[in-house]
């Protein structure tokens, strides 16, 4: 059935209002895992004391407060006393991190480039939300609106977007623009510490995204296509099984790259606190920084979902391909329908990952960063690619 | 809908949509919460962020070290390599005979890597 334009439009922005929700919800969800994760992995509890503690400082520790009609304060602290439930006591501290950032003072230093210091924030974290739209959470639409309902009633509501079929080549474009934001920044706060961040950073991303262009190669060579949905259903359901082991190994290719590419431990050397204090936002406060950090932790989400869609099996059970022996057992059995549950699941998993290695792992130096990615992984992905058309020739 | 560039309409609402947020975020923090939040500016708060030393150089642009404009150089070649190499990936089934030809274009872009490599571009420390 056509859609018209109001239709095409109104559509985008309910999609558009569930994309945004979740990446928002999950940033502040991402970093209290983080805290909690880190903490368990050092034998610490982490953020325990923040139960409901908006509501004043003595939040689950007086006496009133425990009680049932101690409102919501009470509420978590029983709910904390669950042990299973334990480790969501401190789960509000997310709220009081967003509160202190919105109300936090702005400061713009001295020499700074006024427009510029607070417009790339901003670039950074539109290039990181309309990556999004190429990314298809599962192949098809998640329900169909009821025929009342106003303007798209009847229609699908699809998990996806939009389903271009340039969508890999769209996400690694735009997400490349959000290097602008970290280099403009840094520039213009006027201050050694961002400057050395910055350059530190972009020459650090832009390394990292041949690898990791070409690490994504292999999945387009296998699959002859770009359409996110296309690749990930090849990729899943479709693959010779000598290439299982070529998606394998590509997967930690691109993993190694996705790291280096969003900041991440043991790649972070933009913000190794102990020689840049904090890299390229060292003079950024309040909502400014919160844009930086909101785009990593997308830009993060971001990389997760590529990995998730492309190496680790997409939509269905499987990762690596090894759904394509499952295919065998009909169409129609329960484990090889698509499904958002299992795509999610292994984007939950990958930013478990994130955390994981951050806990482990000590940091590079910068020397060993660059030695890695062009003495290492460039030749790996070109061996890759070499091996991948190899197959789809022979096969 | 059938339109080619249709399904880019997600695509610029959201970009529009990304936009319009970025801003009434940037304006809500700048314009409208000072109102509320502390505003209290002064010299060694605006200052360029030092430890506690007196700041030497008032502008910190200086010169930076030549490695990290070769890094820019080698990035522009190799992407515009995987650039090249993505519509090949694309339609390779059809056309498996392009892979002899793909195999020139790399050994050509390997003599360029290993003449790199022999000049010590991807070195760091001297």
């Amino acid at each position: 059935m056509p859609m018209t334009l109001t239709q095409l439009v109104v559509m985008a922005l309910l999609q558009i209002v569930l994309l945004l929700a979740f990446v928002m919800m999950l940033v502040p969800l991402i970093t209290f895992a983080e805290r909690k994760v880190i903490a368990y992995v050092q034998v610490r509890l982490g953020a325990t004391r923040t139960a409901g503690g908006l509501w004043g400082a003595q939040a689950g520790r007086t006496h009133k407060s425990r009680t049932l009609t101690g409102g919501l304060n009470g509420l978590m602290w029983y709910l904390g006393r669950v042990p299973m439930l334990s480790i969501f006591r401190g789960l509000p501290v997310f709220i009081a991190d967003a509160v202190k950032l919105l109300t936090k003072e702005d400061i713009v230093p001295e020499g700074a480039d006024k427009a510029v210091f607070i417009l790339s924030p901003a670039i950074s974290v539109i290039s990181a939300f309309t990556v999004f739209s190429a990314v298809a959470f599962a192949p098809g639409a998640l329900f169909t609106f009821p025929a009342w309902f106003p303007i798209v009633g009847g229609l699908p509501f699809n998990a996806f977007l939009t389903d271009i079929n340039v969508g890999l080549l769209f996400i690694l474009g735009i997400s490349s623009v959000g290097v602008y934001g970290i280099v403009l920044g840094a520039w213009a706060s006027n201050s050694k510490y961002p400057l050395l961040g910055g350059l530190r950073s972009a020459a650090q991303i832009i390394s990292y995204e041949v690898p990791l262009t070409l690490s994504l190669l292999v999945p387009v060579i296998l699959t002859g296509s770009l359409n996110f949905n296309e690749m990930a259903r090849r990729t899943a359901t479709e693959v010779h099984w000598l290439a299982i082991p070529l998606l394998f190994v590509g997967f930690f290719i691109y993993t190694t790259c996705a790291f280096a590419e969003t900041n991440r431990v043991p790649f972070d050397l933009a913000e190794a606190e102990t020689e840049l204090v904090s890299g390229f936002h060292t003079e950024y406060t309040g909502m400014k920084f919160s844009f930086y950090f909101l785009a990593e932790y997308a830009n993060m989400i971001l990389v997760s979902a590529l990995a998730a869609g492309f190496f680790l099996g997409g939509h269905y059970l499987l990762p690596f391909g090894f759904q394509t022996f499952l295919m065998k057992a009909g169409e129609t059995a329960w484990f090889n329908q698509p499904s958002i549950l299992f795509f999610l699941g292994k984007v939950l998993f990958l930013l478990f990952v994130f955390i994981w290695v951050r806990a482990t792992l000590p940091r590079y130096r910068y020397d060993q960063l660059m030695h890695v990615g062009w003495k290492y992984l460039i030749p790996y992905t070109l061996v890759l690619i070499f091996v991948a058309a190899l197959i789809r020739y022979i096969a | 809908m059938t339109s080619p560039i249709s399904p880019f309409l997600g695509v610029l609402v959201l970009l529009l949509v990304a936009i319009a947020l970025g801003a009434i975020i940037l304006v809500a923090s700048g314009v409208l919460l000072p109102k509320i939040k502390p505003n209290n500016p002064q010299a060694e708060k605006l200052a360029p962020f030092e430890c506690g030393a007196p700041l030497q150089q008032p502008n910190a642009r200086h010169r930076y070290s030549v490695k990290f404009y070769l890094t820019a150089m080698l990035f522009i070649l190799f992407d515009v390599e995987a650039a090249f190499l993505l519509p090949w990936a694309v339609q390779y089934k059809q056309n498996l005979g392009s892979f002899w030809i793909m195999l020139a274009f790399f050994a050509t872009l390997l003599v360029g890597f290993i003449y790199a490599w022999g000049k010590g571009a991807f070195e760091w420390e001297k």
